[in-house]
């Protein structure tokens, strides 16, 4: 068959808009604020193999792990797959990456012959276990973290399997998990509407042939991308604090980064051993994050789908922080993220320092529950718009700022404040940037944020995981580290609690303040040659100190203007 | 004589269209005055007056109605000359504006930047006081706070301010106390208040498009106010109307305080055009492309209807207003090109605008654009355009191009063979923004060409992305002010109403519709329309329980089908419904969208006059043929002597008033009966709709 270039552009652009389609139905359909507000959600399309065709990504950590169970289903169901049917899936241990992301499959059929596969996947305000909401740092298998979702199928050829669904939901405390799993399955309708359309419009064969040329041409794209990274072998380092049980420990994620011409290996031999507590990920978690810390330093512009991943290879040994062994605690894994990302953006920013940015802020954050008396409601709420700090510098262009963990690179959105208010029985009273908290460079680092909330309603408990309270964000190439993070309940007695980075914190009362610092990102560059009137327009904006802007930019401004004072300015840069 | 007048002011031209109480329609075209855009209009009024044979009193005297159009509001975000703005709201949330709830459009682009906020953070100045969720007062407004604020703003010497307090959805009462304070400090000060452009929920949404609104309201409040002084100088008494973004016209007074509802006001007619021009096909599905000479916007339109939405972003910045669904992109004749850092040759997106214009324009502009480029390519006849009262100057473009010529070490020629093709790659992406990114396939849907600038360069667009099918209107170059007269009188009214619909049986609804209902009827009645023409949409924004977003529903009063569509449509739009699970389903607003009709020109038929455009044959010009890669002397025809079943097969140059058609080798044109062009693809042929197949055969 003759392939027309301009259809496979054209499917291209329609899988993309079926999968961003999804996701819309997604937020405007979901309950949980988690999943309508922050989209904390990933949607996508594979073929009747298991390849992925597209995806939209909103939190880049939960998407690669898609592609591997849709394989796994279709090895586990073999012949049994069916029209009508809905698969759900979330356990780790058979491709999963955290045990809170549960994933509707939905396969689809044209006349009777499987096509293709619609899946969607957000994290759960609850998925049973000890600790509501699922973070449980006293975890040591999965069984004290959640409940195991293999490969269940909760329709068969369109019937409601009632006593399946049952069982799943007699095990999770939130009623809205349910209606946010009917959601799930509802975007996958739309992807299963759209993508039959589709194809019955083109043809099945005419389809398949396009799908394989738009795959191959995305594996291209990818090839030429690695090409243009010197052959080499790069090592990196990224350190993880805390497991959650043992203070001051630490452990190591070593990566060797091998490039081939247009092959590229991540290998992870001689990463630190698992943890006994939660602090472990997945295969796929691990890979997820290796695959979205490479893309940013690729054209943006190549296609998600099977073809971007064929150059990629991944090697995690089992046993180690980044691939646990059944059946450790895991759910700690996605956040395993930031330090991994550092590994990489440490092994290659020589071998590619243009295109490789100084350390993001990593993450910490606190999920809250408690009982709502004025909607006389259980709730769970996670503080994104508190968590978000700031991404690092790279060559020319400054951090972004608040922006939140790479993991998520800017998919993941603050709540809108109103909503905020008007489903929990909190009040925001600071959400602002927090000055001086960028890390200085010729291209400063994103800054970070500074969150006040007055917490209310009743049987409050926070439980916070993550880290970035050790070490900051780190500098690239003469550029500052950003700032570190911290959590902090001010209680209405007076005693202020500063939380640890795994913690869980019960009776929590009514009045308190909780007041939380998100880091600012590395800078790019000697902060001296930052030019002086940038500078100074951050000092009137506030974001940057007069102290700052001397001691680690070397600019003087006169007193009580925002001017730069030249001399004073180049007295201070002269010499360094 | 009775007139009607739609003028579409752009930021090169001021494109009229008049349409007497027969339908004869005539067409002018003034270069616009972006420093004071009524002065263009007037001065166009001035040539209108003359062609008619009247005076401008006289002219003014016997214009009904005058729609219009205006980029002024879109050009001020744009360029980021709107006025120097502040934002007064609550302690605690002044970055809201900036941090756009965090996000990061291109998630793998470390390259890519935050947008400038409109309101720096040094002006973004906040006051004490709190409203709760509910709308109730835990703190009183500090009214010290806000005349400290007002100080500030006023020696930093701000024009506008935006005024968006935490939960004033709820509750006015802070936001109009602050308003009142700093209307007596601040003077003559544009205020913006969020509570009253926008009383809906989400603080993100309000902050920013309450601070939009502030941005551009000096400038549209200075346009309209100087606009209505010179009518009223020329003792016009007609109606006149301002176009908006949600494809509706509007009284000036009240857009004048509503400026944020004008920031698509330019290209807003554009769809409604399209919608009539494919309907005398019988095509209801298309694309539209307008090409002025500075921008270039594309809408796609399906089934008669354009995309719509309720909330969308201009320039990356929040705008919570209902819009058509329209893209926008820096290409037109004036685009500019320059050599990038790589060496390649770009094009736009800044423009040579109205002032100095294009180099061939004679009027100082030094820079190659590309109307320049379509010169020396022969495209535009020097002494012709603009009916020969623009002398195009071939010696001024060639000048101006080897600027760009030297560096690719190119002749001049193939230098204007380069900044064509480039601009041509620049707009085909901007079909595909409208058509193939939204999953369609733009071969499906028919090109209507419109501006100055699109006629001689859609065969290379339709050629680029294998469009079989094009339609250019005779008056395409005022396709906007020609969409303007069709379009009717649009209001879209919204009440925050939070209740379980089973609780709301009890008439409550009625009893807010029927108020809603008489204030747009006195509205629209002040607008003069009679209330016959008055056309009513209720409809309610529901959910079920504990979902966070909504979905609209058309609503008959007493009517008990309502929840029945809501859970049609949910299933229509997220695949489920909760229909069998008897979930609880909430009202949040109730809508009601007010329309006035407005009677529309009817244009005259032409009589059948035989294939053959001999008549209309003026000559030959040496043009350049892509297709060919060469020059060649290609026949010209005289637009206005092309009637209603003449064909041409290309090349072929169509000669109209204020610009030219350039038909492509491969392709042929038809004229149809009401003198617009119909092109095609001549390999194609069979394949055509089968409307327009006939008239193509």
């Amino acid at each position: 068959m003759t392939v027309d270039p301009i259809l496979a552009s054209v499917m291209q652009r329609a899988f993309k808009s079926i999968t961003d389609e999804m996701s819309v139905s997604m937020m405007r359909t979901t309950r949980s604020p988690i999943l309508c507000e922050a989209k904390d959600f990933v949607t996508g399309l594979y073929d009747e193999k298991g390849n992925m065709l597209e995806q939209t990504e909103n939190l880049p950590i939960l998407s690669f792990s898609l592609g591997p169970v849709c394989k796994h289903l279709l090895e586990y169901f073999g012949d049994e797959i069916h029209p009508g049917d809905v698969i759900f899936h979330n356990d780790v241990f058979s491709f999963g990456n955290q045990n809170n992301d549960v994933a509707a499959f939905k396969p689809i059929f044209l006349a009777e012959r499987l096509i293709g596969w619609a899946a969607t996947k957000g994290h759960m305000a609850d998925i049973g276990g000890a600790v509501k909401g699922g973070y449980n740092p006293a975890a040591t298998e999965v069984f004290q973290e959640a409940l195991r979702i293999p490969a269940v199928k909760v329709y068969e050829r369109g019937r409601l399997r009632k006593d399946v669904w049952d069982l799943i939901f007699a095990n999770i405390r939130l009623d809205i998990v349910k209606e946010d799993m009917r959601a799930e399955i509802g975007a996958c309708t739309i992807g299963e509407r759209r993508l039959q359309a589709l194809v019955e419009k083109i043809g099945l064969e005419r389809f398949e042939a396009h799908k394989q040329h738009l795959c191959a041409a995305t594996e291209r794209m990818m090839r030429q991308e690695i090409r243009s990274i010197p052959n080499g072998r790069y090592h990196g380092e990224g350190k993880v604090f805390f497991d959650g049980k043992h203070p001051g420990s630490e452990f190591t994620i070593r990566v060797a980064v091998a490039v081939e011409d247009e092959d590229i290996t991540f290998d992870y031999t001689g990463t630190d051993q698992q943890t006994d507590g939660f602090v472990n990920g997945t295969y796929t978690s691990s890979a997820s994050a290796t695959i979205l810390t490479f893309l940013q330093m690729v054209n943006p512009d190549i296609p998600h789908n099977q073809g971007m991943l064929r150059p990629l290879r991944i090697v995690i040994p089992e046993g180690t922080i980044l691939n646990a062994s059944y059946p450790k605690a895991t759910t700690f894994g996605n956040h395993l993220c930031p330090p991994n990302a550092d590994a990489i953006i440490r092994a290659l920013a020589g071998a590619i320092p243009d295109r490789v940015g100084a350390g993001w802020n990593h993450l910490l954050c606190a999920l809250t529950t408690g009982h709502n008396p004025r909607k006389a409601e259980d709730y769970v709420d996670i503080c994104f718009m508190g968590l978000k700090g700031g991404s690092g510098a790279v060559r020319g262009v400054d951090g972004y700022d608040h922006i939140g963990m790479i993991d998520a690179s800017g998919g993941l959105l603050d709540q809108d404040y109103e909503m905020f208010e008007q489903q929990t029985p909190h009040q925001l009273l600071r959400h602002e940037y927090l000055t001086d908290s960028a890390g200085a460079g010729e291209w400063r680092g994103g800054l970070g944020v500074e969150t006040e909330i007055l917490l209310g309603g009743e049987r409050t408990q926070l439980v916070t995981f993550g880290d970035g309270d050790v070490k900051p964000a780190f500098g690239l190439f003469g550029g500052r580290d950003g700032t570190l993070n911290f959590i902090e309940l001010r209680k209405p007695d007076g005693t202020v609690y500063r939380t640890t980075s795994k913690d869980i914190v019960g009776g929590v009362p009514a009045g308190t303040r909780y007041v939380q610092e998100a880091g600012g990102g590395g800078g790019y560059g000697d902060p001296k040659r930052r030019p002086a009137e940038k500078v100074a327009r951050e000092v009137r904006d506030g974001i940057l100190s007069r102290a700052a802007a001397e001691k680690l930019y070397g600019v003087a401004l006169w007193p009580g203007t925002f001017e730069v004072d030249e001399l004073g300015t180049a007295e201070l840069r002269r010499g360094s | 004589m009775r007139l009607r007048v739609g003028i579409d002011v752009g930021g090169t031209f001021t494109d009229f269209l008049v349409v007497d109480e027969r339908g004869e329609a005539r067409v002018f075209k003034t270069l616009s005055t972006p420093d004071d855009p009524s002065r263009g209009l007037l001065h166009g009024l001035g040539e209108i007056a003359e062609s008619y044979g009247l005076t401008v009193q006289e002219l003014a005297g016997a214009v009904e109605v005058m729609v219009h159009g205006t980029t002024v509001t879109t050009n001020a975000v744009l360029t980021r000359r709107g006025a120097k703005t502040g934002l007064l709201t609550t302690r605690g949330v002044r970055d809201a504006l900036e941090m756009r709830r965090g996000i990061r459009e291109e998630q793998y682009n470390n390259r890519y930047a935050n947008v400038e906020p409109l309101v720096p953070r040094y002006l973004r100045l906040a006051t004490g006081g709190r409203l709760d969720h509910d709308g109730k007062e835990l703190e009183p407004l500090s009214e010290a706070g806000v005349l400290e604020a007002a100080e500030s703003l006023g020696n930093e010497g701000v024009e506008a301010v935006a005024i968006c307090f935490m939960n004033a959805f709820a509750n006015p009462a802070h936001e109009r106390r602050a308003e009142a304070l700093l209307k007596e400090k601040l003077g003559g000060a544009y205020l913006s208040v969020s509570s009253t452009l926008l009383p809906a929920i989400r603080f993100y949404d309000r902050v920013s498009t309450t601070v939009l609104n502030a941005y551009v309201g000096p400038a549209l409040r200075r346009y309209i106010d100087a606009l209505v002084e010179k009518l009223s100088g020329i003792r016009f008494a007609g109606v006149l109307r301002i176009m908006q973004s949600n494809g509706g016209v509007v009284a000036p007074e009240i857009v004048r305080e509503r400026a944020a509802m004008t920031l698509l006001s330019g290209p807003a007619a554009g769809p409604r055009a399209g919608t009539f021009y494919a309907g005398i096909h019988g095509l209801s599905d298309c694309i539209t492309v307008d090409m002025g000479g500075t921008s270039f916007d594309a809408a796609l339109l399906r089934g008669g209807q354009p995309l719509f939405v309720t909330e969308g972003e201009v320039d990356r910045l929040r705008l919570a207003l209902p819009m058509l669904d329209i893209t926008t992109i820096g290409a037109g004749g004036g685009s500019i090109g320059w050599i990038d850092k790589g060496g390649l040759l770009r094009m736009g997106p800044q423009s040579a605008g109205a002032q100095p214009g294009p180099a061939c324009y004679g009027r100082g502009g030094q820079e190659p654009t590309c109307t320049d480029a379509d010169v020396l390519l022969g495209y535009l006849p020097p002494d012709e355009f603009a009916g020969g009262r623009i002398r195009l100057d071939p010696s001024a473009a060639r000048r101006a191009i080897e600027r760009v010529a030297g560096p690719l070490r190119m002749t001049v020629e193939e230098a204007a063979v380069g900044m064509a093709r480039v601009i041509d790659a620049n707009m085909a992406n901007g079909v595909r923004a409208v058509s193939v990114r939204r999953g369609f396939d733009p071969r499906e849907f028919p090109l209507v060409v419109a501006g100055g600038a699109g006629p001689q360069h859609c065969c290379a667009i339709c050629s680029e992305l294998e469009i079989p099918l094009f339609l250019v209107p005779r008056q395409s170059s005022i396709f906007c002010a020609a969409g303007m007269l069709m379009s009717d009188l649009i209001h879209d009214d919204v009440r925050s109403m939070p209740a379980r619909l089973d609780r709301l049986r009890d008439g409550r609804l009625e009893a807010v519709l029927r108020e809603m209902s008489e204030s747009a009827r006195a509205t629209l009645r002040a607008e003069r329309v009679a209330d016959e023409d008055v056309v009513l949409q209720p409809s309610l924004d529901m959910r079920y329980v504990k979902q966070y977003h909504e979905v609209n529903v058309p609503f008959s009063p007493g009517s008990s089908e309502v929840a029945e569509r809501f859970h049609r449509e949910h299933d229509r739009l997220y695949g489920y419904d909760l229909a069998d699970q008897k979930t609880p389903i909430e009202v949040i607003n109730v809508r009601l969208r007010s329309i006035g009709r407005v009677n529309k020109p009817s244009f005259p038929e032409l009589a059948l006059a035989g294939s053959d455009p001999a008549s209309a044959r003026k000559g030959e010009r040496r043009a350049w043929v892509p297709e060919r890669r060469a020059f060649e002397e290609v026949p010209t025809y005289d637009a206005d002597r092309l009637s209603h079943g003449m064909r041409l097969s290309g090349p072929a140059l169509v000669d109209q008033a204020n610009t030219t058609l350039f038909l492509s080798a491969g392709y042929g044109l038809v004229c149809d009966r009401y003198g617009n062009f119909v092109g095609f693809r001549r390999d194609r042929a069979e394949s055509l709709p089968a409307s327009v197949a006939e008239l193509c055969r």
